[in-house]
This record gives C-alpha cells, structure tokens and sequence, in this order.
C-alpha cells in the first residue's frame, strides 16, 4: 500500500484529482415517495446511498416517547455488498456501526428542530450500497437531503467531508485507498458557517498542521452545501411546474 | 468491465468497474474512479500555451517547466528533439540515464512511472530523485498522461493489458508531437520492443532502440560501454545451450514457490555466504535454531549474498558440518574463459576439484556429530544487486584483441562470483578499480552477466580505493545539493548566539529563545580527541551549598538548525551516521553546522540541549532536569591535555576543580555500573598516523585509553539513559532508543568448547554479570595478552546493538546487555548520528520546548528511520574497519617484520591468525605451512592441524590459541590486485 504514489510531486492524486478538488457530486431526493415521508439518493464519488425517512410520527414504543421533543433515531445499514469482497456479517451491531449512529444523531439533534415536534419520532433510514472512503461525510450528506425532502424543520444545511494530510499537504474528500494511507478528519459544517457540528478525528493529526485540514475541509464543505442547494432549487422548480400545471 | 464518462463541470470522469475472481472461487469487485484533466502541462519552456493552464498546489506554487526551448540537436532526421522513455529502458538501464553526459530532457509518461514502481521500487526512487534534482541539468520530467484527456486511451474489447499500455506511451508520443510541433521540437521515443517500435513507426513516431539512440549521440562510443549486457547473439546462444554441461536448475514458477511457503515445504529468508568459503551460505529460518546450511555451487543456484530466497531441504543423508575449508573465489576456477563459458577441458578440472573438495567435507561430516540440515535454493524473491566495484581479471583478457571482448570483473566483496561484461575498452580499464552494475543470471551461464558503469582511478591510489570503499558499503559521499546547503543559516559562518535571551528583536526571529536556559556562566569545557573538530559535547560541575554537586552534560543542539521536514533534515535522516576514515570523513550534516555553528567551540557562546543532575558523593541521581540552553565552553580539551591539568597539583582554579569532581563521580558511576555487570569486551583496534605533510600513512598503533577518556564516556551514557528515560515516559510507543540484547547460547557453544579443550576454561552465559566475571576470569598466566583475545573472540558472539522504537518490542526487550542497563539511547552525538537527532526533538517535546514532528510519532515512520539507521550505522563500522585494513596494509609495505600472533581458526587446510600490534587477522594457507599438503591432518575435535614444517621437516601440530611467530608482509595478490596483509608462519 506505501508504494502507492498517493500524492504525486507533480500534484496529482490517485484518482487524477488536485489536492483541493471534491470527488464526482450527485444528488436527487425524494425517489422513494411512497415507501417514506423523506428520501434522497446520493454519490459522492463511488459512495452510493439512499436515505429513508418516515416521521414525525408516532412512536412505536411509549417509552421512546418524550413529551418535549421529538426522538432521532438513526439506523445505518451497511450492506453486505458495499466493499470489496462481500461481507460474511451485515454490520448490524458492530461497533463501528453504532458509534456511526451516535455520532450522527449528536450531529443533526443540535440542527433539526425537535421540539416542534413533541411525542413523535423521526425515524432516519441509511442504506449503504457501495463506497469508498470518506463514508461519515457522505452519510451527513444524505440525511441532510433526506430531512429536508420529509420537511422536516431544520436550521441549516450540514454538509460533511473528510480531509486528510498526507505529510504536509491536506487532501480534500478521500476515496478509500487514500483513506488507508493517511490519517483523517471527518467534519460537519452547519450552513455556509464555520461552525462545525462534528468534528470526527480518529487518527493522529499534528496540532500545527489542523488548522489547514480544517480550512480546506470548510471550503470543501461550502462547495457541498452549494451543490446539494442547487439540486434542492431544481428539485422545487419541477414539483412547483408539475403542481401549477 | 464496464466504463461510463460523463462530463463533470471541472473535468472528465470514467469510472471503471472491473471484477476479479479471487482464489477462493467468490468475485472481488474493485471499482475505482479515474479523474481525466485537462490543466495537465507538458513542462517545455517553449510552449506558449501549457503557461495559462496551470495551476498552484496546496503551497500555492506554480509547477516548474524544466524541458529546455533549446533542447540537444541530433543528426538532421531527428533535430531538436525531447526523449520519452519505455519502462524498459528505465528499468535495464538507470545507471545509464544517471550519466551525466546522455539523456537530457527526457518526459517520463505515468504509466511507465506506475510500471517502474511496481517492478522495482529502488529503480523507482532512483528515477524520481532524478526527476527532483535535475532541474538544470538533465531536466526529466514526469507526464501524467492517463490524468489528460488529450492522452488518455480505453482499453479496447480483447485488448490485453500491455497492449493498452503501450499504445498509451504511444499516444503520448504522438500528443507531444503535435504539441510541439510548430517550435520545432520532436519526440524521440526510446525503448527496446522491437514490436512497440515498429508501431509507432507505422504511427509516425520516430521511435528508436537504446543502443541505436546512443549510436546516434555524439560521445556514443563512452557511453556504449556502460549499457546493459542484454542484447546475446542469439545463434551463439543455441549452440552454447547445446554444449552446455554447466546448467544451474531452473527456479521453481511462482506457485509453486507459494504454495510450498504455505504448506511448509519451502522456507524463505535472507541468504549469507560464508565469509570464508564462497561456495557455502547459510540461511537463518525462524523454526530452526542454526542456520541451515546451502552448500555448493548447484545449491546456491545463482544466489548473491544477501538476496531473499526460497530453500528446499535436502535428503538427510546430504546433511553436513559447515566445511572447515576456506575457499576464495578469487583463487577458484582463476582459468575459466570468459568468452566460452563451459570450456570442456578446465570445467572437468574445476568441477572435480569441487568433488573432491565436497567428498572431503562429507567424510568430515559424517565424523563429527555437527551435523547440520543442507538445502538447496529454489527461487529468489528478491535480488540484492546494487553496483559493485572490482577490477578486471588480468587473465581474462585477450591483450591482443582490440575490439569488444568479454571479460571477468573481480569484485572486492570476496563472497561474491566474479561477473562477466563486455567491454571494447579492457585494455584502458586494466589496473583500474570499476564499478560495474549486474544485469541477469541465465541458468546456462555459470557468472552472471554485467555492463560497466564507470572507472573510480588507478588500484592503489588512495582516492580511488577510498572512493571504492565508499561504494561498496553504500555510503552517500557525495556533496551536500543545493536544496541541502539552502537550508543553512543565511549567516553562515557569521552566526551568533543573541546577547541576551530577552532581546525582543531576537525572539522576534526565534520564538523559542525565551525557554532557553542562559548558562553561561557555568564553567563548562570539552574533552575530546586531540584535533577534534565537530565537538558534540562539553561537561562541568559545581558543589552545591547542600554538599551535592551539579553536573551538567551540554550537547550540541543541532535540531536547532535542522528542522524536520527539510531537505537537510532528509539528508542527514538518509545519511544516518557521519563515516570515520582513516583519511576522510564524511559529514553526516554539511560542513557549516558540524564544525561551526552546533560545534561547541571554546570561547563562543553556542546554543546547546543541556542534562543537568543533581549528584550526591556516591553518584546516585538526586534530581536531574533538560533544557535547552545558550552556553560558553571555557576550554576544549584533548584527553591527554585533560589528564595533564587534572594530575597538576598547582592548578586549583574552580575549572580544574570541577574536572577533577567529574573524575572522581565518573570513577564510581564506572564502578556501579561494573558491579550491575557491564561488559569490558575488547576489539583490536588500532589508529593510523598520518604523516601531516605527505598524507602517507606512517605508524599503526593500538588504541590506548586515559581516565579521561572514561570520565566523557560515563557521564555520556548517564546523560543518555536519563533521557531514554524520559522520552520514553513522553512517548511510550515511538521513542527512539538502543537495545542489546543478550547474545543466544548457541553463538558461545564453538568458544566454550574451544577454551574448555584447550585451557580447562568456560565462559558462563547466566547473566551479563557471570559472563563479565567469567570473561575477569579467563587468564593465562604466561600470557597477558590472552584475556583480551579472549575478549575480542567473545565480543564476536555477541548480538550486535540496534536501534529501535519502543513499539517494536516490550520493556524488559529493552535492556541493554553490554551496558547493564533496562534502557537505553542515543542522544550525546547528534552531529554525526541522526538517532541522536530524533532522540533531541522527541526530548524538546517531552519538555515542552517545541511540539513534537509527525513522523517521529509514527510507527511506520520510526521503523523507517531505526531500520535505514542500523543498517548506514553498520555499514560506517564496516567502511572505517576497511580504510584502516586498506592503510595497515600500506604501512606494512614499508616495513616487514616478524610478530606474534594468536591462531583464532583452524581449517582444514589452513589456519587464521591474528596479529594484536597490526590488528590484522589472516588465513595461513596449508601450503604455505607445509610442502607435503597430503601429510597434514586436521582434527576437528580438538581444533588441531598437524603437518610438517617447510624449513626444519618435523612434525608440528598447532592448536587454537596457540601463540605463533609470524612474518607479516604486505603484497599485492596477482588476482585480485587487492592489497593485503599476508602472513608467513616462522
């Protein structure tokens, strides 16, 4: 794996890509609406995921009820065929899994408004069909488009994308083979702030070298929310002709 | 294979899908995407356009276009032209790309880059060091063509891979044609498929085979020496196989290889022949507990030293003792013609000498009970082929033929075959050291096959054998680059320290200054060997008012100026170990900063990274503190000055006193470490003097040691375990340190038994503490110089000392079992050490002085460092312990004496003896002993040779460590041309 030339001296990526540049973009939402209240379909790259929503609505357990708010549930299913070789287990209860479905929450609780919602749940439903590194971000991508397909109150845009540093230089969106060679940082941008609503770094990463990461994972970030904007105003033009006409 | 491209706002995409059967029958999918651009430049000075579609880096810089508007003009068909390179041309033949006199502004497509990668990484590295460092020069410059639109190509429906590879350097070619077209530059094409040749002349490209683009370049002739040995005459090749008697086995195919490592029918590991017999190696396997045996020319099976390879083990009945003979491959087989490879009437000769040698080994086997498992070698993972340097065999040489012949290079490494090459040049080059590269090892020829690459001088000239010495133990002597030298102080030798630590301009230009300790008002001095110029460390000591003294221990703080991450740091990281010669001495740092700026020069002040303890009179550690300091040595000492003004009962000034406090803790700190059982080893050493007008070398004389000598040495290894101790409690998985570890019982087993038999002795093994008082008690009271034999024979059987960090193994591996201590590192030294470099930044950060550097908390990278550390710290050793032989030898050309000797080795036909006042060791070969080699005897239980002496005709029988007169004389060995001690029993 080390003797992958993962950044060139010329500059060039694994990929063809420069240090800066996003992977291929793609976005639509709403294409399951009958089977959900909210859903989205996204690519980043050859990460490719469809996200289910179903709520408000009731829950179906009173103990998960809370009078105040409403409960985020969020469920990843990573299918046995999304990596290389097929998978023996369905990554139900891993705990990698999990601690995915935590964090998420964590993410988009602070976002979503919740207690406009009181006594209900809102169920988020992840399905992982294929990817490639820099899974967390796109996941964020998703759920952001899912929740607001569903109408979901929500403050702003969160847009996710992991960067990594690869000696000196930070590297904008990693596909799974750079993602292995590097130590990475996985970040949720609220809007077209800099305020972060994840910050995800589980390898090391030099305290003087961050502050870069950061910067390029921002701006990367930015470019997202534009992107999924984009598809958004798209997406409403149409249903606004289809309902007029 | 499924392959879509859509068009994204800033580029192309093609995503690939392709899916492999794997080897247990389900399907892998490997989907990967594949960015097309079109800002990709083609680097030419002369183009307009490439200029406006460029764009910076993540350091916002622009990429340079080093290709020349004006590149070499070639014969009118090819003009002004640019070269672009098969993989391979690349991979036959680098050395010739590195001459610096062919080969300018050549393009490097991607693919062929990825191909060169993935055939040989250090041809790779060695192509992309060109790439950065020949801007002006050679001026290479990599494409990335499967990233342009312009140059990409699909792969076609039942196109094979290759195929598609080659129709895509192609294109490039072509892309690059059209590109350039209007400023008048062409694209030759260079590579040696004849099939991909005659392609791309069908496609307009001028493309050319490596021999006729050299033939084409106006110093053709040079430079048609130095390319590979590749091109055979192929009719000569069909008889040559038809007459071949001679044919080594055919190494195993792949899978088989694979599935006998699986199944444990196969083992593989790195290969070592016999340091006395060429046609012996042994490989060391992890479920074996020695070595297991190859012996043989077959066996070996074209192995070199030092190459991976796989071993089948032989039928019980072929086990076998390690041979007691010694056998050179300089001597051996001296008659064989290079031109016909088998001749029939010498190759019977040869190969019965070899039977005969075999059978005699066999009879020693069977009596002794040393039985060892044989093996025989199967296939070669990886081959250890660097450049070697020799010189050509005078007998090999046809003088009367002027044209191209084949000839025998001798190389200098005596465990290694000589190598036939062609050269049209012999003549010139006899009597001159060469370096050759090799290229193959058909299995019908019994040499390998190797191209000349360049001429170091005449053997003998003292530049030309250290140069030669230099590459043989793969030390990097070459000047500092400009990249390197930039990185220095702009002041160069006009640097100061600031005046003082709170001068606000001055922490302007350097921020940390403020943590820096000012001890400048220490008394603090060197001691070194006399003319010593790149002084690491400076010591003092004072009594405190509560009765304890301080000592401070100052090392130079050379990360200082050396900063990770820049090209200095990854030259003195590459470098490793500055190397010590008798004559010379390459600098691990350049020049400025190890004798100048970091040197700790007397009357100076110098920024230092000082240890300071607290030490009661028992010199137990009452407190010890780091810091990084400005200090100012008050004098620099030779030893011998040092014991001087200490032993001088007039001198009572406060800097004397301090010298003499040091002297007196160190006396005890030595004894503590004695009674915690640190070894005395010995090794006979010895020093040449040079004559300072001539450069000649004049006397040899034997290291000796003063007290003061050992006062620096004890409170450096005090300094250097503290700080062990610290990085290592800062960072418990990368910190960088030394370990020794206790030497197996299995090494000691031919000593034990030799000194048993001989002088009723033995060495025990239970701790290093038995072992130092065993080794107390190993004396012969007729003979002084018996214990330190002893000594320098048990320090062979040690376990070398390596580097390491401290993932790689768990505490109680640690220990240091020649110093007697559980950690250890090196830290005293970092002019001319880079662990002692890493150990400084790792223990600027255990403080809090500066944040530590990536890539010294990294495991992968530590390992990185420790294993290129090791193996350059092991190579200076081996380099410098070759200068003196080189020079002992010269010495002795004047002046031939007789001498005792001690006998270390007894063989079957001769024995090796060991001459303590040269510290030359020599094989005595049986014929030299005796005339009537039939009458002698060998007993292998008793490490005894018997034979008759030359002169006197009776009867002699010589133990081991018998005590022996000997003639020592240099003389030039006819074959080789090497110089060397020979010595004469009397």
């Amino acid at each position: 794996m080390s003797r992958l030339e993962v950044y060139s001296p010329e500059g060039l990526r694994l990929d063809g890509r420069r240090w800066n540049e996003l992977r291929r973009f793609q976005c639509s939402i709403n294409t399951h609406a009958n089977a959900a209240d909210g859903s989205s379909y996204l690519e980043q790259g050859n990460n490719k995921i469809i996200t289910l929503i179903s709520g408000p609505q009731e829950p179906k357990l009173r103990s998960q009820m809370n009078v105040n708010r409403a409960t985020l549930a969020i469920t990843v299913n990573i299918t046995k065929f999304s990596k290389m070789e097929r998978s023996k287990s369905s990554h139900k209860n891993e705990r990698r899994v999990l601690e995915m479905q935590t964090s998420l929450a964590r993410t988009f609780e602070k976002n979503v408004m919740l207690h406009l919602y009181p006594r209900t749940s809102i169920d988020v439903q992840v399905h992982v069909l294929q990817q490639d590194g820099g899974l967390m971000g796109s996941l964020i991508n998703g759920i952001t488009l899912a929740l607001i397909d569903a109408g979901i109150a929500m403050y702003d845009y969160i847009s996710g994308v992991t960067v990594g540093l690869y000696d000196t230089t930070p590297l904008l969106d990693l596909n799974s083979l750079e993602e292995n060679a590097m130590s990475s940082v996985t970040l949720g941008v609220v809007g077209k702030s800099e305020k972060l609503s994840l910050l995800l770094v589980e390898d090391k990463v030099p305290l003087d070298r961050l502050e870069s990461v950061l910067a390029i994972g921002i701006a990367g970030s930015h470019r997202i929310r534009e992107l999924m904007d984009e598809e958004l105003r798209k997406h409403g033009k149409k249903r606004l002709q289809n309902a007029s006409s | 294979m499924s392959i879509r491209r859509k068009r994204l706002s800033d580029g192309l995409t093609v995503t690939q899908k392709v899916f492999v059967r794997s080897r247990n029958g389900g399907a892998t999918k490997i989907v990967r995407e594949h960015y097309l651009r079109s800002d990709i430049p083609c680097f030419s000075k002369a183009c307009l356009e490439c200029v406006k579609i460029v764009v910076p880096n993540a350091q916002n810089e622009l990429p340079k276009f080093a290709l020349s508007e004006s590149p070499m003009e070639l014969t009118p068909e090819i003009g002004k032209h640019y070269v672009v390179l098969d993989a391979n041309i690349i991979l036959q033949a680098i050395d010739v790309l590195e001459n610096p006199d062919c080969f300018f502004d050549v393009i490097i497509p991607q693919i062929v880059l990825d191909e060169v990668r993935n055939k040989s990484y250090p041809v790779y590295v060695r192509l992309r060091t060109l790439c950065r460092d020949s801007d002006h020069l050679k001026r290479f410059v990599v494409f990335h063509n499967e990233f342009s639109e312009n140059t990409y190509v699909e792969r076609e429906k039942d196109e094979s891979i290759n195929d598609r590879n080659d129709r895509a350097i192609r294109k490039t070619c072509q892309w690059y044609t059209e590109h350039l077209k209007s400023q008048g530059i062409k694209i030759v094409f260079v590579t040696n498929d004849k099939a991909n040749r005659q392609l791309a002349n069908n496609e307009g490209i001028i493309a050319k085979s490596l021999v006729e683009y050299v033939e084409c370049l106006p110093n053709a002739d040079e430079i048609k020496d130095t390319l590979p040995n590749l091109e055979l005459p192929v009719n000569q090749d069909k008889d040559q196989e038809a007459r071949a008697e001679f044919k080594y086995p055919e190494y195993y195919s792949t899978s088989r290889v694979m599935g006998g490592l699986k199944s444990g029918v196969l083992y593989q590991g790195a290969i070592q022949i016999s340091e006395y017999n060429f046609l012996e190696g042994s490989v060391s396997l992890p479920n074996f507990s020695k070595p297991v045996l190859i012996v043989g020319q077959k066996n070996l099976n074209r192995a070199f030293n030092g190459d991976q390879v796989v071993v089948e083990l032989l039928p019980q009945k072929e086990w076998k003792a390690p041979s007691s003979v010694a056998i050179d491959s300089e001597h051996f087989d001296v008659n064989d013609n290079p031109d016909n490879d088998e001749d029939d009437n010498e190759s019977e000769i040869v190969s019965d000498k070899q039977r005969r040698l075999l059978a005699q080994d066999a009879i020693q086997a069977q009596k002794s009970s040393r039985i060892q498992p044989t093996a025989k070698v199967v296939s070669i993972t990886r081959r250890s082929w660097r450049q070697y340097v020799g010189q050509i065999a005078v007998n090999s040489i046809d003088l009367q033929n002027g044209g191209t012949q084949n000839v025998f290079v001798i190389l200098m490494d005596k465990c290694l075959p000589r190598v036939r090459i062609r050269t049209r040049r012999s003549k010139e080059l006899l009597n001159k050291r060469i370096v050759i590269a090799i290229d193959s090892w058909p299995d019908t020829y019994k040499y390998p096959l190797g191209h000349f690459v360049r001429d170091l001088g005449d053997i003998e000239s003292s530049q030309a054998e250290t140069e030669a010495l230099l590459l043989e133990h793969d030390v990097e002597y070459r000047p500092f680059s400009k990249r390197v030298l930039e990185c220095l102080p702009s002041e160069g030798n006009n640097w100061k320290a600031p005046e003082s630590l709170s001068d606000p301009q001055a922490i302007a230009k350097d921020p940390l200054l403020s943590s820096r300790r000012d001890l400048r008002d220490k008394l603090i001095c060197s001691i070194d060997p006399p003319g010593c110029v790149d002084i690491d460390d400076a010591l003092h000591a004072k009594r405190l008012p509560n009765g304890n003294w301080e000592v401070g221990v100052h090392i130079a703080d050379v990360t200082h100026f050396v900063k990770p991450g820049t090209p200095l740091d990854a030259e003195g990281a590459s470098r490793g170990t500055s190397v010590y010669l008798v004559d010379k001495r390459i600098d691990m740092l350049p020049m400025l900063l190890g004798t100048d700026l970091c040197s700790l020069k007397p009357y100076v002040d110098r920024f230092a990274f000082s240890v300071l303890w607290e030490l009661d009179e028992n010199a137990d550690i009452v407190n010890v503190d780091f810091t990084k300091s400005v200090i100012k040595s008050r004098e620099a000492f030779s030893y011998e000055q040092a014991q001087l003004r200490i032993d001088d009962k007039n001198q009572t000034d406060e800097l004397t006193e301090g010298m003499r406090a040091l002297l007196k803790l160190s006396i005890k700190l030595k004894q503590k470490r004695l009674d915690a059982g640190a070894l005395n080893l010995a090794s006979p050493e010895v020093k040449v003097h040079m004559d300072s007008e001539t450069s000649d070398p004049g006397e040899v004389e034997i290291k000796k040691l003063l007290a003061t000598n050992s006062l620096v040495e004890e409170f450096m290894l005090l300094a250097n375990i503290s700080v062990a101790r610290k990085i290592y409690d800062a960072f418990p998985q990368t910190a960088m340190l030394r370990r020794h570890a206790a030497p197996p019982a299995t090494n000691f087993e031919t000593l034990n038994e030799m000194l048993q038999l001989r002088k009723g002795m033995s060495i025990s093994l239970e701790s290093s503490k038995a072992l130092a008082d065993s080794l107390d008690r190993c004396i012969d009271p007729k003979d002084p110089y018996f214990n330190t034999l002893v000594r320098i024979m048990s320090t062979r059987c040690m376990m070398a000392a390596q580097y390491f960090f401290s993932g790689a193994y768990s505490y109680s591996d640690y220990r240091h079992y020649g110093l007697a201590v559980d950690i250890y590192t090196h830290f005293t030294s970092p002019i001319r050490r880079y662990c002692d470099v890493v150990a400084h930044r790792q223990l600027a950060a255990a403080i809090g002085y500066e944040p530590l550097d990536l890539s010294h908390r990294d495991k992968n990278k530590m390992e990185m460092i420790c294993r290129n550390i090791n193996k350059r710290h092991r190579n200076a050793q081996f380099a410098g312990r070759a200068s003196i032989e080189y020079y002992v030898g010269q010495v002795m050309k004047n002046n031939e004496s007789v001498e005792s000797g001690y006998v270390i080795r007894v063989f079957h036909n001769g024995i090796v003896v060991l001459v303590p006042k040269f510290g030359v060791e020599g094989l005595i070969r049986l014929e030299n002993l005796t005339d009537d080699v039939q009458s002698a005897e060998f007993h292998e239980d008793q490490f005894k040779l018997t034979f008759k002496h030359t002169s006197s005709g009776e009867t002699k029988d010589l133990y081991i460590f018998d005590k022996v007169s000997v003639q020592v004389k240099s003389i030039l060995d006819p074959v080789t041309s090497k110089r060397k001690a020979q010595l004469l029993l009397i």
